[in-house]
């Protein structure tokens, strides 16, 4: 049998949709183009193998430049010193230069070491709570400390003042040093107690709270002993040092009035 | 014909007797240029020296503390005023330079002999700042509140694996303990490798505030935390000439810890 001109063919392609008469049921919808009619961009079909090894091209390229892109890291080596346009070619030159750098040099040297703590010096770490006693590049003593708990502390009444304990950081010296010392109270051992301050200064001295010994250097912070020994090597002082009683003994007998004390 | 020869004979003897004469000054010449170019470098390597020192003694007359680089004797010391605060033994030192898409930028600039100021810990150490309200004098609040333990410098200040002390004028230092991920997990090193690798892409991509150049410093494990939580602020740096990564390091009897 011929099909007859009017009949759908039979390639596969839709049919035409014809206008529907009034009254007959609706015609059905032309079907979707099929797997093996890909869309096409250009050229190049749109199918799943395209778009596979598309992103597979983004995925490598991407990893090429991310693999190249950072910090590229090689051995350090130091580089050699290269003679500058300024130095002289002639031979006297060259003499009197060398000898003007070699004063130079010792002058340097010597100043940097004139620099350098002589004798004994105490360095203390106030965030790992530790106190060195050194000479030299020798530690004479490793000692467990408290340093500053850097609390905030602030009045309610009256001037409504506020301080922060803190120990400081810098070089300092041995200004006084004192032998069974006694404490005089500052204005926020009472506030902090919830205590009215005193007006008779016989009032404020508070006896053997400070240990067998307290080496001053200055604003008020000291190395001193404790009466709680458990809580040295955290941050709980109001900014002085405290030190463990057998500690604070080797501290006292190796120090002097002017002795550095560093704190970082 | 005889005549000839003579002269030829003569023109050959005053040849010889010429070259005779100018060889060994033109020999002379040779060395004498080589030892004024061997003074030369020894003039300028003088020259370095006295330069280095006279930045330490600069940074010993000032009020920073400073970090002093040695690669010679492999150590980092903290410094203030000319004192040694604490010496860390330097287990390996690297130079990184920024690239994006492997094309690199190398900063011209020399990292030896410099002095680099302002370092600064990154990530920085937080301190939590406990705040009291003191009562008000005289009143009875009832029993104190018994003040709270502090936390030891372990438990206040955790530190990361890796960090970096970053400096004005684009130079960071980057510590890294040695063996820094040896006691966690394949997948967990592997994560934490990538992740740095991440984060150094994004840092080199980051036109404004990039790291122009980076010294990786390798400490002990102890050291670099130690580092890490006693670092003051603002510190300054200085990268001494001699030696190079690996060289002997300091003794570890001289090293306070």
């Amino acid at each position: 049998m011929e099909p007859s001109p009017s009949s759908p063919p039979s390639s596969g392609k839709a049919p035409v949709a014809a206008i529907p008469e009034p009254g007959a049921p609706p015609a059905p919808r032309p079907a979707r183009p099929s797997a093996a009619t890909p869309r096409r961009l250009g050229p190049i079909p749109l199918d799943r193998r395209t778009a596979g090894l598309a992103a597979a091209c983004v995925v490598l390229m991407a990893s090429v430049v991310f693999g190249g892109t950072g910090y590229r890291y090689e051995a350090f080596v130091d580089i050699p010193a290269a003679p500058s346009d300024r130095v002289p070619s002639d031979d006297r030159g060259l003499q009197q230069l060398t000898a003007r750098l070699r004063t130079r040099e010792r002058e340097f040297a010597a100043r940097l070491k004139a620099a350098a703590p002589r004798g004994v010096y105490i360095v203390i770490d106030q965030t790992q709570n530790r106190l060195y006693l050194k000479r030299d590049d020798e530690t004479l003593l490793q000692a467990i400390c408290s340093a500053g708990s850097g609390m905030v502390l602030k009045e309610s009444g009256g001037k409504k003042r506020e301080w922060v304990f803190d120990s400081p950081r810098g070089r300092f010296e041995i200004r006084s040093m004192s032998r069974n010392p006694v404490w005089r109270k500052p204005d926020w051992a009472f506030v902090e107690e919830s205590e009215p301050i005193p007006r008779n200064p016989a009032e404020r001295l508070d006896y053997g709270s400070l240990g067998e010994y307290a080496m001053y250097f200055g604003d008020g912070f000291m190395i001193h002993g404790t009466l709680y020994e458990r809580l040295l090597g955290r941050a709980v002082s109001h900014g002085c040092i405290r030190v463990g009683r057998e500690d604070l003994r080797k501290v006292w007998a190796n120090a002097r009035l002017g002795t550095q004390i560093y704190i970082y | 014909m005889r005549g000839h020869r003579a002269r030829l004979g003569t023109c050959l003897a005053t040849g010889a007797i010429g070259m005779a004469l100018v060889m060994p000054v033109a020999c002379s010449k040779a060395p004498a240029k080589q030892r004024a170019m061997d003074r030369r470098t020894e003039v300028a390597q003088l020259q370095r020296t006295t330069d280095l020192l006279q930045r330490q003694v600069e940074l010993a007359a000032g009020k920073d503390f400073y970090l002093v680089l040695d690669p010679a004797t492999s150590s980092l010391t903290l410094m203030l005023r000319g004192a040694r605060l604490q010496r860390y033994v330097v287990l390996g030192i690297q130079v990184g330079h920024p690239r994006i898409a492997w094309f690199g930028e190398r900063d011209p600039r020399p990292v030896q002999g410099v002095m680099w100021s302002r370092g600064e810990l990154d990530p920085p150490r937080q301190l939590d700042r406990l705040v009291i309200q003191a009562g008000e004098p005289g009143k009875d609040t009832g029993d104190p509140a018994t003040p709270p333990i502090p936390p030891t410098p372990e438990e206040m200040y955790p530190v990361p694996s890796r960090y970096h002390v970053r400096f004005d004028d684009g130079l960071s230092v980057e510590i890294r303990p040695r063996e820094a991920d040896a006691t966690t997990g394949r997948w967990a090193r592997l994560r934490a490798s990538w992740s740095a690798r991440w984060r150094d892409a994004v840092a080199a991509i980051r036109a404004g505030d990039r790291d122009a150049v980076r010294l990786r410093i390798v400490l002990n494990p102890k050291d670099a935390e130690s580092l890490y939580r006693s670092l003051p602020p603002a510190v300054k740096l200085i990268v001494l000439t001699g030696g190079e990564a690996g060289a002997a390091p300091a003794s570890p009897d001289t090293v306070a810890r």
